[in-house]
């Protein structure tokens, strides 16, 4: 059983009327970072991954989870 | 006169860089195989230096721009954007395959001196050469992978 980390940035993102260039740019990473986590193409540290959520007004397990194949 | 803010500059950056390595990739590999294909049979001529001397400068340059933030006459804000976490496992990962790249090419020449006499000076030339450009046109692929979709 394969696990990887599942994310519903793009959802809250969205929620908040963000665009990912105006998340990156709260964060301090460029909007292809935030692309890539979105797609699930690349894993943050935990630093980002706070990050993010802090930026987004959640607790990062909102926004972060485990999921197995 | 239109200003823009740090991330739209490391965004307009970050993507020239993109479409700019691998072409600068081709350059580069293309460069030390007229180098070989027009390899005189005495190398020591003055000209020959300074092929060798550009190729050396080419390869300390590119190796420069892959492992440090590149962009050295931007300001420090616009080149610590840059380097934003994912460049950097892009850039771990483009270095990986530099690594393995270089290997595989040192296997190869050892196997190819069986056949004919590689110099030393030869084969270094040889594994820096595609070590450097298989790191960089990884990380290139990479960059613009994540620049794609949004």
């Amino acid at each position: 059983m394969r696990e990887k980390l599942a994310n519903r940035l793009k959802e809250k993102r969205g929620e908040l009327g963000l665009t990912q260039a105006a998340l990156a740019e709260a964060v301090g990473v460029t909007r292809k970072t935030v692309n890539t986590v979105e797609n699930g193409v690349f894993v943050p540290s935990t630093l980002l991954a706070l990050k993010l959520a802090g930026a987004l007004g959640v607790p990062v397990e909102a926004i972060f989870s485990i999921s197995t194949e | 006169m239109t200003t823009f803010t740090i991330a739209e500059q490391a965004e307009q950056l970050s993507r020239r860089r993109a479409r700019m390595l691998p072409f600068l990739a081709v350059i580069y590999l293309t460069q030390q195989f007229v180098f070989f294909a027009a390899a005189p049979a005495d190398p020591e001529r003055a000209l020959d230096y300074v092929k060798i001397g550009a190729w050396v400068v080419l390869s300390a340059l590119l190796l420069a721009a892959l492992t440090t933030k590149g962009f050295w006459l931007q300001r420090k804000e616009v080149r610590d954007m840059i380097d934003d976490e994912g460049t950097r496992a892009h850039r771990v990962a483009a270095l990986g395959w530099g690594f393995v790249m270089a290997i595989l090419s040192a296997i190869a020449l050892f196997f190819l001196s069986i056949l004919e006499p590689i110099s030393a000076r030869e084969a270094i030339h040889v594994i820096v050469s595609l070590g450097i450009a298989a790191a960089i046109v990884r990380f290139a692929m990479l960059e613009r992978r994540a620049m794609r979709d949004a």
